[in-house]
């Protein structure tokens, strides 16, 4: 008997651009789609990239705050806000409401040993993930989505949830690497439409898809 | 010959590009920037089309986008305004809607013929008998109509943008680019739209009180400011809530929302009404200046300036400095005008008419022109000519002013109050909506320094609405003689004398519509057409009104105005549909579908197999499902049911929230153990049933239908808002893969990858068991909705196709076989079993579904509950019931939604039928009269032919299966 693989949710849109994969935290993901000169120029004009490998899960209930501070996750202050703790982001959904992403399994404690308790409801997620990054972004958000999501991304920490090509999304603006990029989840089976759909702008905006390691080339 | 003039200071022609296209199979020189009307009239060319109704020669009329008789075909492309589409080098053009080319076309006969043809004729006419009217309608739109749709034009995405603004400015003018600069000074972010080529609106061609130099000023001022975006060549094509423009360009449509709207889209000039005023040659004042400022074309080489007004002396100055030989400018009012510019045409040697009018235009040979104008003495009061004394004046053209409408169409739709100011002739805003502001000539200022002013005003008034705070601007009120006459129109007893040039109307056709009792403005729109046509009544809903008014001895403002709804400007399809966002949502195990032949179909948002027809296969789809529903029955089959809805409920009150939101009882559900939860609206309707697995105490795993999966999770969410129990929700729909293993061998081929004992008797229906099966954390359920033993298997939807795929491995020896949605339905057919939204409707109550015992009426509580009593004390009015057709059944197989008939009567109708082929009988669901519940009873269908087939109520089919 063969050993169980995790796929992307993204995975079967990719096929038709035969990406070269590998197993990123148990997940067979896209990591490079062309060589790295070519996927600069894409990052640089406009591109998107599958991160859905990072490991997630969601914190919620009442004593969601309390038992994430007492296994010392650093925690945004308010609703709406995001921090990156090392390999860790967190983002505060609701007030008592948190999505945290692992980009290794490095960091502890990992997000396979939270756990529900009195007041916590951990639930766990099968988010497709994207960065969106490139100078021709704003006419690409423009077509995507109805509120001005650079301004509103502007604010330092700051996420947005919003509709995004008709699938309700999370977004929030990084710099990484030195690039302003943007991040995006929706639910899992919604990401083949939005990967077709996006990369579909993208490429006749002149841009395309690029690999996790163009992004995170240790990983 | 060509009528090009020598260089205008203010031209937006590039003559360092010129370049030739070719026009009804002539070949055409042009310059970039021309636009095709500018290039055909520099040329020579006075046809540009033929009119909707009666194929009458048309030219230029306004070269400002309503010019509806100047429509082109290019190639796949038609319907494309001439007087305003940049000519390009390739074009090959032809006027739409003619029969043999634009100058011999064959249906001018139409226009002979015309005195027979009235508004109304068609309706009239062709009425009875019905079963003509598909002969005379195809001849009508032969005859009349526009361009031909081309059925290969190739689907272009246009993509639709979204825009952000503080203060949207339509109209590029010297308004709207005053009151940019305004805002704009105050930091704000503007942006301006305006539907020509260049900024500037009537500053590009009426040159009076040093226009163009005020214009350059504006724009380099404009040009200084980072947060002013100008989008020119574009029209905002209506107003919506919370101040939501959709902006159309030829790229695609940009949708601006913005914090506060100032319209300052200017005014439509309008034409006067007399005999051939349609004729090519015949055009309107601020068209003939358009040709010469912007396109240096002359307008033609002698004419007359027909006026009702004083704009029509500095029109008659325009042509005189553009070497036209003006004879005469023709003054409508008694008084005449006291402008000064009276001096200047005399000194030029134009001769002045006042208390005169064009009578009539005498058309050239074949009616392609004019070759003379009838001046007539006019009474402007009475609207008639006294035509004892007439003057004939030989000339090529007529330039007419006779007034303005307002382009109020977005304010209309904003919902502005407007008034009819007498002053000036004119709608004029009196209530703005909050947030919409008005300046300019649609505001009622005509004057060009109070229309900069005005432009201020409005937006010092925006930036108070928006929380700054800037002095207010005072405007002066309009002074002096009206900008518009109150009747410009010249009766005559030959008629054609048009009012409505999109679609043929003249001013007796509005007289037999108010004699038919057609005398309401909504009534006479659609009995005459009057500014239905692509124009949408820009230049002909203002007469139109004006003579309705007279008609009925009623004041202009007792009339009203049409409704003006969106789009403001007829937008192509392509741009209207735009890229398409339309999302699926795909399963894990959506590539292996594909790749074993599924025959994907939506259900709902998602994408599933209805059945598989794998490459080789020679099935067909029925063929396929009756196969797949045998392997379930035989062997094992296998279905990805990840589309169901999955909900956990989480917390101590988890129990008392079920039994809360279902009719059911869970708080002494034991763990390990799944309860069928039905759930219902307040009415006690039946919405949905789905599973509801306990797998801790404080822990619940719910399923729903797939199409309700949404509607569930919300009520849910608002039921744990309202009850302040203790409890969380997380909808896992899309994080859970599912898929169902059913059959005989279901159980083996999952003992492969499990250590669960799956027998009947250690794992019964109704088990629920978190598990590993490959290594993976999973939820396996023994379930018989298809099959009395089946397994439902919810995982990690990252692992459902590796899960599947070594499923479906493993299966193999055992003949598992994937089986599509279609199957599905067979396979819950035999088993009995009724879906709730397909065999029950938005009415059906537990009761007549026979639901009786997942209802736990003793709660105290549950949604649906207190209509549940009611429902209980009355009669029954239907039941859903089991049936199966006779064997020996012959005639058409009758279809879902077909009939029950009773006595001759409907008793009610099929939900579900279908051939079984391991029962070998047609089977199915039916609503029947109560009476006939009894298994045995009999009842008939009427099937789509009309034939009564004969129907027995069974307990379920899986009693047919045992007798058998």
């Amino acid at each position: 008997m063969k050993s169980t693989l995790l796929k992307s949710p993204i995975a079967f849109a990719q096929l038709s651009q035969a990406p070269q994969m590998e197993v990123v935290n148990g997940m067979l993901t896209a990591v490079r789609f062309a060589d790295k000169a070519i996927e600069s120029q894409r990052a640089h004009k406009l591109a998107i990239c599958d991160t859905s490998a990072f490991q997630r899960v969601s914190i919620k209930g009442s004593q969601a705050a309390n038992y994430l501070q007492q296994l010392g996750v650093t925690l945004p202050e308010t609703a709406n806000q995001w921090q990156l703790t090392d390999e860790r982001l967190v983002m505060r959904l609701g007030n008592s409401e948190f999505l945290i992403e692992d980009q290794t399994q490095n960091v502890k404690p990992a997000v396979s040993e939270l756990s529900s308790a009195k007041g916590v409801h951990k639930v766990s997620r099968n988010d497709a993930a994207f960065i969106l990054t490139g100078n021709d972004i704003h006419p690409l958000f423009a077509e995507i989505c109805e509120i001005d999501l650079v301004a509103e991304l502007a604010t330092e920490n700051h996420l947005v949830m919003t509709v995004i090509a008709g699938v309700s999304a999370t977004l929030l603006s990084q710099t990484l690497n030195g690039e302003r990029i943007y991040r995006l989840w929706c639910d899992g089976t919604y990401g083949p439409y939005l990967w077709k759909t996006l990369l579909n702008i993208i490429e006749q905006a002149g841009g395309g898809a690029v690999g996790l390691h163009h992004f995170y080339p240790k990983i | 010959m060509s009528s090009r003039l020598i260089n205008q200071p203010t031209e937006w022609i590039d003559r360092d590009k010129p370049f030739s296209f070719t026009y009804e199979g002539q070949k055409v020189t042009a310059f970039e920037g021309d636009t095709i009307s500018s290039a055909l009239w520099a040329n020579g060319i006075r046809v540009l089309g033929r009119s909707f109704k009666y194929h009458r020669a048309r030219g230029i009329l306004t070269l400002a986008n309503h010019d509806v008789n100047a429509l082109m075909t290019d190639g796949l492309d038609t319907n494309i305004r001439a007087d305003v589409l940049p000519v390009q080098a390739d074009m090959t053009l032809t006027a739409v809607n003619t029969t043999g080319g634009v100058l011999k076309d064959r249906s001018q006969f139409i226009d002979k013929i015309s005195p027979l043809l009235p508004v109304g004729f068609y309706y009239k006419a062709f009425h009875t008998p019905r079963r003509f009217f598909p002969f005379w309608e195809d001849k009508i739109r032969k005859a009349a109509g526009l361009g031909e749709v081309n059925f290969n034009y190739p689907r272009i995405p246009k993509p639709k943008q979204h825009a952000h603004c503080d203060v949207l400015i339509i109209g590029a003018g010297i308004s709207g680019l005053s009151a940019a600069l305004s805002v704009a000074e105050q930091g704000l972010s503007v942006i301006i739209v305006d539907e020509n080529a260049k900024a500037g609106g009537s500053l590009t061609y009426d040159m009076a009180d040093q226009a163009s130099s005020q214009l350059a000023e504006l724009l380099n001022a404009i040009e200084q400011h980072d947060n002013i975006r100008l989008i020119t060549n574009a029209y905002a094509a209506g107003y919506y809530a919370d101040h939501l423009v959709p902006i159309v360009e030829t790229s695609g449509i940009t949708k601006v929302r913005a914090k506060a709207l100032i319209v300052a889209s200017g005014a439509f000039e309008q034409p006067p009404v007399f005999r051939n005023n349609d004729l090519p040659g015949v055009m309107m004042g601020s068209a003939a200046q358009r040709l010469i400022y912007r396109y240096a074309v002359k307008p033609f080489e002698k004419g007359v300036v027909v006026t009702a007004n004083d704009y029509g002396y500095r029109t008659a100055l325009d042509l005189v400095s553009a070497g036209v030989d003006v004879l005469a400018v023709i003054d409508m009012r008694r008084e005449g005008s006291r402008s000064p510019l009276i001096d200047e045409l005399k000194d030029k040697q134009v001769a002045v008419h006042k208390a005169s009018c064009v009578y009539e235009v005498i058309a050239s040979k074949h009616k392609l022109g004019v070759s003379e104008v009838v001046i007539c003495a006019y009474d402007e009061l009475m609207a008639e000519a006294d035509t004892k004394n007439k003057i004939r004046l030989k000339c090529d053209g007529v330039a007419m002013s006779a007034g303005w409408a307002p382009a109020a169409a977005l304010l209309y739709q904003a919902g502005t109050k407007m008034r009819f100011d007498s002053g000036l002739q004119q709608f004029v805003p009196a209530e703005l909506p909050e947030g919409v502001f008005a300046a300019g000539k649609v505001n009622g200022v005509f004057e060009l320094s109070q229309r900069a002013l005005d432009g201020q005003r409005a937006a010092a008034e925006a930036m108070n609405y928006l929380g700054k705070s800037v002095a207010t601007v005072e405007v002066k009120q309009h002074q002096g003689t009206s900008p518009s006459h109150a009747y410009p129109v010249v009766n005559h007893p030959k008629g054609k004398n048009f009012v409505d040039f999109d679609e043929d109307i003249q001013v007796k056709d509005f007289i037999n519509a108010a004699k038919e009792g057609f005398d309401n403005i909504e009534l006479m729109k659609r009995f005459t057409t009057v500014g239905m046509g692509p124009s949408q009544g820009k230049h002909s809903n203002m007469n139109a009104i004006r003579i309705l008014a007279r008609i009925r001895d009623l004041p202009v403002e007792k009339i009203g105005t049409t409704t003006a709804r969106p789009f403001f400007h007829p937008t192509p399809i392509g741009h209207l549909g735009g890229r398409g966002f339309h999302p699926h949502r795909y399963t894990a195990m959506h590539e292996w579908h594909i790749e074993n032949g599924g025959q994907m179909t939506a259900a709902g948002l998602w994408m599933r197999p209805a059945c598989y027809l794998p490459e080789g296969c020679h099935l067909t789809a029925q063929q396929a499902t009756h196969q797949e529903a045998m392997a379930v029955r035989t062997k094992a089959g296998i279905i990805d049911n990840s589309t169901l809805g999955k909900i956990e409920v989480y917390g101590p009150d988890a129990a008392a929230f079920l039994e809360r939101v279902y009719t059911g009882k869970f708080v002494r559900q034991k763990v390990g153990q799944y309860r069928i939860a039905m759930l219902l609206d307040e009415a006690g309707v039946m919405v949905d049933d789905g599973l509801a697995c306990r797998l801790e105490e404080d822990r619940f795993y719910l399923t729903t239908s797939t199409t309700n999966s949404a509607m569930v999770y919300r009520q849910l969410q608002r039921e744990a808002q309202l009850c302040g129990l203790s409890v969380s929700l997380a909808n896992l729909t899309g994080a859970k893969a599912a898929m169902t293993i059913a059959g005989p061998a279901a159980a083996e081929i999952i003992s492969q990858f499990s250590s669960v004992d799956l027998a009947a008797t250690a794992f019964p229906t109704g088990s629920v068991v978190e598990t590993q099966i490959a290594d993976i954390e999973c939820l396996l359920l023994r379930v018989a909705f298809v099959a009395e033993q089946a397994f439902e298997i919810h995982l990690p939807a990252a692992a459902g196709l590796s899960v599947w795929s070594q499923l479906m491995q493993a299966g193999q020896p055992f003949g598992l076989q994937a089986y599509g949605t279609d199957a599905q339905r067979l396979l819950r057919l035999e088993m009995g079993h009724h879906l709730i939204g397909h065999d029950t409707d938005g009415l059906t109550n537990p009761f007549e579904a026979h639901a009786e015992p997942l209802i736990a009426m003793d709660k105290t509580f549950f949604t649906g509950q207190r209509s549940l009593q009611i429902i209980a004390k009355k009669p029954l009015n239907k039941t859903l019931v089991n049936f199966v057709l006779d064997s020996n059944c012959v005639g058409e197989l009758p279809n879902e939604c077909n009939l029950v008939i009773d006595n001759g009567d409907i008793a009610g109708r099929i939900t579900s039928i279908a051939f079984s082929p391991y029962l070998q009988r047609v089977i199915g669901i039916a609503f029947v009269p109560p009476e006939k519940h009894l298994p045995g009873s009999r009842f008939d269908i009427r099937n789509d032919a009309g034939d009564l087939i004969a129907a027995t109520v069974i307990q379920s089919p899986t009693e047919l299966a045992k007798s058998a």
